[in-house]
């Protein structure tokens, strides 16, 4: 099942400018896992060893996976995955 | 809808400070504290639109007082001439009824929103990069909070925003949805752990709600941030 996912602007130089991409997979970890095949070197800046990194957020729709069923939150067709990282700027 | 007439901090008179500055003067607001302590440059002119041209160099706060007293001659302006810092986090944001805080790097925005917590005062947090920007509410219970999104002060591994630059209308988006939140939590509006997110390049707004984390260390069920201990706050400087 492809997925679309929103590419936040400091992850855009791993997509080719990208804004949106779509990726494979039953779950966002299989996603992701897609999305690495697809743009090398995405998985470590959404990663690290204990799940998704503090200073990135994951949802699914309007829903943070860390409330959901993280990396294994199941996906459903239509859904979209969109990346939100910390940010400080102004 | 109660209607209360707030004394507003705004933490840094940047491109965020300042459109949210110029509508919260227009607002039925009872005084507005900025606290920053940076002098104009020429880079900022194109997004800071309380500066103009002839402030180059001088202290920000001394050109927002005079563009401010021009717009609303009757608003008390308090002038906090200081980075927030972690020896005067606490007393500053405890004068006010409501911060905003759209500074430039995640170290205060961590004391920020934990010198909130710990004095009981609702803040919206901003940020703009680019053609993007946050808002985010949180109550005067102070849960959810800064933290339960974003966790800790970054060390290295947060996106890199140093070289982004900021979209001038993209921050003038923002800043005024970061006012609607902070109007919205002194009248009593349930928007507090309302994230809100701009995408400038699309024009596109998302709403979405926060939620308490239970092991988060500021609002969880057994917070470990009791205090501010300014060690906590080392970090990595990200211009905007």
């Amino acid at each position: 099942m492809e997925t679309i996912v929103r590419i936040p602007t400091p992850l855009r130089t791993l997509t080719g400018g990208a804004d949106e991409v779509t990726a494979t997979g039953g779950t966002v970890s299989e996603v992701i896992e897609d999305l690495e095949k697809r743009h090398p070197g995405i998985r470590e800046r959404l990663l690290d060893d204990k799940g998704v990194r503090r200073f990135v957020n994951i949802y699914v729709g309007e829903e943070d996976v860390r409330f959901l069923d993280g990396l294994k939150t199941a996906l459903k067709p239509g859904d979209q995955i969109s990346i939100v990282p910390a940010i400080a700027g102004g | 809808m109660k209607h209360v007439r707030a004394r507003v901090l705004l933490v840094g008179v940047g491109g965020l400070g300042c459109p949210a500055a110029l509508a919260l003067a227009r607002s039925d607001i009872a005084g507005l504290g900025l606290c920053d302590d940076d002098r104009v440059e020429q880079t900022n002119l194109h997004r800071q639109i309380l500066f103009r041209a002839a402030d180059v160099g001088i202290p920000k706060l001394e050109a927002a007082v005079l563009a401010l007293r021009e717009i609303r001659p009757d608003l008390p302006v308090y002038s906090h001439p200081t980075r927030l810092l972690p020896d005067n986090a606490v007393a500053l944001v405890r004068e006010y009824d409501v911060v905003l805080e759209g500074s430039d790097n995640f170290a205060t925005k961590f004391l920020a929103a934990d010198a909130c917590a710990l004095a009981g005062v609702p803040i919206v947090h901003a940020s703009a990069v680019r053609w993007i920007g946050t808002a985010l509410a949180v109550g005067v219970r102070g849960r959810p909070c800064y933290r339960c999104l974003f966790e800790d002060v970054p060390k290295g591994d947060s996106p890199n925003c140093a070289e982004a630059g900021v979209m001038g209308p993209v921050a003038g988006v923002v800043a005024a949805a970061q006012v609607d939140l902070a109007l919205a939590l002194v009248s009593g509006q349930p928007v507090g752990g309302q994230l809100v997110t701009f995408d400038g390049w699309h024009d596109v707004f998302r709403r979405r709600t926060v939620v308490r984390r239970d092991d988060c260390t500021l609002c969880g069920r057994t917070p470990r941030i009791q205090s501010i201990e300014p060690v906590a706050y080392a970090s990595h400087a990200c211009a905007g």
